[in-house]
């Protein structure tokens, strides 16, 4: 943490950046913060209540942050993978932000929460998850415990779903869907839904009925899990936001697996890496096609 | 408020027999919007046009939906009609009730039912068209041709004997390409250089043709019909104005050895060097490599030699000149970069080749290629026309060919056929069989592969009348014994190995891609295949397009291809790039998609996926003239209509004019219980 | 069953939507047309220049408005006419299946097939097999049931005693 801090604070006496976005402790826990002056340095934090995906806030849609110019950004090697999809998808150029990568050991998923970080608490995508840093940071502080090996709790739950007859799975997404009330939240934080106007805003035409009913849910949930397909970085954000607790984490884990099944992809943190939607190999498999 | 008029067509029996059209046009009425419905025997008649446009008049049509046949048939027509009545025509859609419907069921209840709906789809539809304008854009009328060898050549004869000024660049001395290595070419035995030879000097002379030879394409900015291409001039070390051609400067060069690429590795050239005497233009060329003054400056001493200068009558020779860029506007462009053969030997190119080290290439002199053949064959080659070997100048008496080196060959080379070879190694027995009398050509091969007119005639003389031995098979080893090469391979059709001695050996070896053809592909954005032959648009349909619009290729960079193959394309490119020059606009359907600025965010998904490179970043600038935002842009000179942006794109912020969201939305909400 | 015999009186007849490409599907239809081949009058086609075009929401859309099958259907691998929109379409549709399949739709309903201009037998069977298959699915009132909800649309909240069932629009 010394070293996170003081790296901030030379920052941002050196001018070199005007403001540090990383996380501190707010009166419920973990959160989100930016530093301004290098005094403000020792507030920041990183310990496993640091769920946050911070890359959302770098969305050029955030003019406040804009307004500051220069930023420096805290990020876990899951966050660089959304900062390399904003640099990948031009949305922030990567010289304009200074990358402070901390090591991971995994997080939590409750922010808020007083748990400790242990094989029963650890958040879902960091069971498996290879990288204990980033590759595309400027600077790599802190230390990171082991990590956490699998088994996925959602794998395991997408395994039960598919083992079950299409029936049960409808009925499983239809209680699940009823309960969304279109909030949007899981859009708002997500770092890849970054659109001026999102489809589901859209009124000519409207594919997506915005008032919440089973039809308009749907079509809402279709909608994203096809927009984010390959984009994904599976930060959970979506899943912790949603206030109907829906298992959104479902459906982008599942998306994920087919895209690395069928192309051998998942999210890099190397920008130079394309998505797998948008490209295509002449060889793709074609089973499902007559 | 929309005023449809719909239009449902007998087609004399042809729909009526199994379609109610009364009955549809009846139904049709009942959709609000439609104002006008009505049903004739045959709508595409004058009679029946002229129904369309009555109608558009009196009752002031906004759309008109004529359900009748494809739209593949008379969508034209309709369209046309509904212009001649002062109606936007892309305000007229087609409902497709023959092929789709009566042709297909026989049962007029069910036939009537589905005519009701494919037709009110395109009423929905027809009521989100919007009206549409042709688009036009200027057309540079000058080519760009990159390559002059026999293709290039071809291509820009055509194009400048059509009236159009083009622009040659050729990156080597001289244009001419292979074929001035050839000796003489199947199936006629003609006599390569006296078929060319004409051509290079028409070429040199053409009032509207502008050569740049020793030059190369720097960078291409642009699209159809209006390309900016920046072209390198390397510096030859002699300025073309002075010099008239006399060699004089060759003549005295100290430096007499170097390996002549025009005879490859048979013959020599010193380091200023015309490479050979045909050459177009006739100007000799200083090898900065090679030249013993420019040796010497790269080692940092003073300047030596200067003998061809001191020669030189002109003052031409300029050891200072530097290479210079020119640009040139142009509006279309054809790629005719040709071919290199496969690398033998043990230095590859990539990985995946691995060489044919077994046959001694490279080690064994008198294993030599195919176009080393041709300059042996070849009356002003090194042996002027002997065939004699390599290693000690003799008269080799058993000569052996190996067909399909690297050619259909995924483990070691490509997995193609490179097409020629069958044909230009019964070329070479014919020709050893001429000039040696009492010698033996033998060929080992996989297939004779001789399509083509008067080929099959051709391969058959090479064995029937001229006595070259053809043994089906592969060689698996080759090595040296005193000068004898000593031969293992297999017969195939005998099922048993095979021993043999032989004086030397002919590889026909692959024709693959020229080496950089990959980064000029990409400077003018066209794509390429795994092997790196240009891609054409449609391997059918578009067989010498590009996916680019206004870039076409011809002759061997697109697919190995023999002389009258590499003509004839590039004659049809000069057809084409002619085509497009007909008229000072070019004319394009309007149905090509449009980014809404205010909603794109900039993420270039559509440029990714975008086949054509139509998708362009487009800068946002505030009063102060700062970017505050880049987005897409698509240039309707380019884009094809596809919309595989349009359905990438999540936020839906580009959409493809005549296939928008609204218009599809309405036909499926059309379609609803 | 045989998909051309026509149904009993009052039986499940499917409706199928089809989305084509312009040049390939669409034209093999045509060619379907032309050669007078005869077939299960129970799908309608949606013309559009490429499967590129093609949009997963077209299908949802589609599902809402009572169609209780679909066909997504272009030009083969290499022959697209714009060179690559099927092969954008191909990944576009694998990952849209296999969503659709996980959120519990029987993709039995959703039927992808590559035919040519020149394959206008293809494109019978392609049709009388879509209709065979669906009309053995039955009506897909799972998702026409997901209606507008009148209250929801007024209030913003689903009043729990219409969670899941059909409430008149
Ligand atoms: C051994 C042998 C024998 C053959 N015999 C016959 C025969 O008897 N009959 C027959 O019909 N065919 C024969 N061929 C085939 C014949 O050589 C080709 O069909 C023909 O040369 C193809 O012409 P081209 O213009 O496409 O390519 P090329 O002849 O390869 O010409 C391409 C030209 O483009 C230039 N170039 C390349 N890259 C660039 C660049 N980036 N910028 C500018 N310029 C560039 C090259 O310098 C060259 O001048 C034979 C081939 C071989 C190998
Ligand atoms: S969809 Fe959810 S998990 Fe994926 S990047 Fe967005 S917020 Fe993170
Ligand atoms: S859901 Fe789709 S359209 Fe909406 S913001 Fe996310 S990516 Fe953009
Ligand atoms: S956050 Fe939850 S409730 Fe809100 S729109 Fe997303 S899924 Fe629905
Ligand atoms: S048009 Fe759509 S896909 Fe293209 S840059 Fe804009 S938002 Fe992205
Ligand atoms: S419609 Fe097709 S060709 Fe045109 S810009 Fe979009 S992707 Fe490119």
């Amino acid at each position: 943490m010394t070293e996170l801090r003081e790296l901030a604070r030379r920052l941002l006496s050196e001018g070199t950046v005007n403001a540090v976005l990383g996380w501190e402790e707010g009166p419920r826990g973990a959160r989100p913060a930016f530093v301004t002056t290098p005094e403000g340095a020792d507030t920041l934090i990183f310990d496993h209540r640091c769920v946050h995906n911070l890359a959302s806030y770098l969305s050029p849609r955030r003019p406040h942050l804009k307004r500051l110019g220069k930023v420096a950004m805290v990020l876990k090697p899951c966050d660089a993978r959304a900062v390399a999809g904003l640099i990948r998808e031009t949305q922030i150029p990567r010289d304009k932000v200074v990358l402070i990568g901390v090591r991971c050991g995994g997080v939590i998923t409750d922010p808020d929460s007083t748990a400790p970080l242990t094989e029963a608490t650890v958040a879902d995508r960091c069971r498996g998850c290879p990288d204990r840093e980033g590759h595309l940071a400027d600077h790599t502080v802190g230390t990171a415990g082991p990590g956490f090996a699998g088994p996925s709790k959602r794998a395991q739950k997408i395994e039960e779903l598919a083992a079950a007859p299409a029936e049960k799975r409808w009925a499983f997404w239809q209680s699940e869907l009823e309960k969304c009330v279109r909030c949007h939240a899981c859009r708002q934080v997500c770092p890849m839904c970054y659109c001026d106007r999102c489809l589901a805003d859209k009124t000519q035409p409207r594919w997506i009925e915005s008032s919440p009913h089973a039809r308009g849910n749907m079509a809402w949930h279709v909608a994203r899990a096809m927009h984010l397909a390959g984009r994904c970085v599976d930060c959970g954000e979506c899943e912790r936001v949603c206030p109907e607790g829906i298992p959104l984490g479902l459906i982008t884990r599942k998306i994920a697996q087919v895209v690395s099944e069928r192309y051998d992809f998942r999210p890099s943190d190397d920008p130079a890496v394309p998505a797998p939607v948008g490209t295509y190999r002449m060889d793709d498999p074609q089973e499902f096609i007559l | 408020m929309a005023r449809i008029g719909v239009f449902v067509c007998h087609c004399g029996e042809n729909i009526g027999r199994t379609v109610d059209c009364h009955g549809v046009a009846e139904a049709c009425k009942d959709v609000p919007g439609v104002v006008h419905s009505v049903d004739y025997k045959y709508m595409c008649s004058d009679p029946g046009q002229q129904m369309v446009k009555n109608a558009i008049a009196e009752k002031g049509l906004t759309g008109v939906v004529v359900a009748a046949c494809s739209p593949h048939m008379h969508e034209k027509t309709f369209r046309r009609a509904t212009a001649g009545a002062g109606l936007n025509p892309f305000l007229c859609e087609m409902a497709n009730v023959r092929e789709h419907c009566s042709w297909i069921h026989e049962d007029r209840e069910k036939a009537t039912v589905k005519a009701v709906d494919i037709t009110k789809t395109i009423i929905e539809k027809v009521k989100r068209n919007v009206p549409l304008n042709t688009i036009r854009i200027p057309v540079t009328r000058r080519a760009l041709v990159i390559g002059g060898g026999i293709a290039g050549i071809q291509a820009a004869l055509d194009i400048a004997d059509g009236g159009r000024e083009v622009i040659l660049v050729e990156k080597g001395p001289s244009i001419g390409g292979h074929m001035s290595q050839l000796s003489e070419t199947f199936p006629t035995l003609d006599c390569s250089q006296c078929i060319l030879t004409p051509r290079m000097v028409e070429v040199y002379q053409h009032p509207r043709i502008k050569l740049y030879a020793y030059s190369e394409v720097e960078s291409v900015e642009g699209y159809i019909g209006n390309f900016k291409v920046t072209v390198r001039r390397k510096a030859r070390s002699v300025d073309e104005d002075k010099c008239n051609g006399c060699g004089a400067c060759t003549q005295v060069c100290p430096n007499k050895k170097i390996p002549s690429e025009f005879d490859c590795g048979l013959g020599k050239r010193t380091a200023i060097y015309v490479p050979f005497p045909q050459a177009v233009p006739n100007l000799p060329t200083v090898d900065r490599n090679k030249c013993l003054l420019f040796m010497n400056r790269a080692k940092g001493r003073p300047d030596t030699c200067k003998k061809c200068a001191d020669a030189c009558a002109k003052g031409a020779i300029d050891f200072d000149q530097q290479d210079r860029l020119v640009t040139e506007d142009v509006g279309a462009i054809v790629v005719a970069t040709g071919y290199q053969l496969y690398t033998i030997g043990k230095d590859q190119p990539k990985d995946n080749l691995k060489g044919y080290g077994e046959y001694g290439y490279g080690t064994i002199p008198d294993v030599i290629d195919g176009l080393q053949f041709e300059r042996l064959a070849s009356a002003s080659g090194p042996t002027s026309g002997k065939i004699l070997r390599p290693s000690d100048g003799k008269e080799p008496k058993r000569i052996v060919f190996l067909q399909c080196i690297g050619s259909r060959d995924p483990q070691k080379g490509m997995e193609y056929c490179s097409k020629i070879c069958c044909m230009y190694v019964a070329k070479h027995t014919m020709l050893y069989h001429h000039k040696v009398h009492d010698g033996q050509a033998t060929v080992f091969y996989m297939d004779i592969r001789a399509a083509g007119k008067g080929y099959e005639e051709f391969s058959r003389r090479a064995i029937e009348e001229e006595g070259a031995q053809y043994i089906r098979g592969r060689v698996s080893r080759m090595w040296r014994e005193g000068d004898v090469i000593k031969i293992l391979g297999f017969d195939t059709l005998e099922g048993e190995p095979i021993e043999m001695d032989a004086d030397m050996v002919v590889l026909a070896t692959a024709m693959r891609p020229q080496p950089g053809i990959d980064a000029l592909a990409q400077k003018l954005s066209v794509s390429y295949d795994q092997h790196g032959f240009i891609n054409e648009a449609h391997p059918k349909l578009r067989p010498v397009e590009t996916n680019t619009a206004g870039i076409f290729v011809a002759g061997a960079c697109q697919a190995p291809r023999d002389i009258p193959d590499a003509v004839a394309m590039a004659s049809a490119t000069a057809s084409k790039v002619l085509g497009l020059f007909a008229n000072e606009m070019l004319e394009r359907e309007p149905t090509v998609a449009c980014v809404n600025e205010a909603n794109c965010a900039g993420c270039f998904h559509c440029e990714r996926v975008c086949a054509y490179g139509a998708v362009e970043h487009k800068d946002i600038k505030d009063r102060a003239g700062n970017v505050v935002r880049v987005i897409a842009y698509v240039n309707p000179g380019v884009c094809q209509g596809c919309g595989t942006c349009q359905a990438t794109c999540p936020s839906k912020s580009v959409e493809l004019q005549g296939f928008t969201d609204e218009q599809i939305w309405g036909e499926i909400q059309a379609l609803g219980v | 069953m045989d998909a051309t015999t026509p149904a009993v009186a009052g039986g499940f007849e499917p409706r199928i939507t089809a989305f084509v490409c312009n040049w390939c599907t669409y034209t093999g239809a045509d060619l379907a047309g032309t050669s007078r081949l005869q077939m299960a009058s129970n799908v309608r086609i949606i013309r559009l220049p490429c499967t590129g075009r093609i949009d997963p929401m077209f299908i949802t859309k589609a599902f809402e408005r009572g169609a209780d099958g679909i066909i997504v259907s272009g030009c083969h691998p290499a022959d697209c006419h714009y060179n690559a929109g099927n092969y954008h379409a191909r990944r576009r549709f694998a990952i849209f299946r296999e969503l659709m399949d996980f959120l519990g739709v029987d993709t039995g309903r959703i039927t992808f097939s590559w035919v040519s201009a020149s394959e206008g037998g293809k494109w019978r069977d392609v049709v009388n097999d879509a209709v065979t298959r669906v009309r053995a699915l039955g009506p897909f009132t799972d998702y026409r049931k997901l209606v507008v909800d009148p209250v929801a649309t007024a209030t913003g909240v689903v009043p729990p005693e219409h969670v899941g069932k059909e409430v008149p629009a």
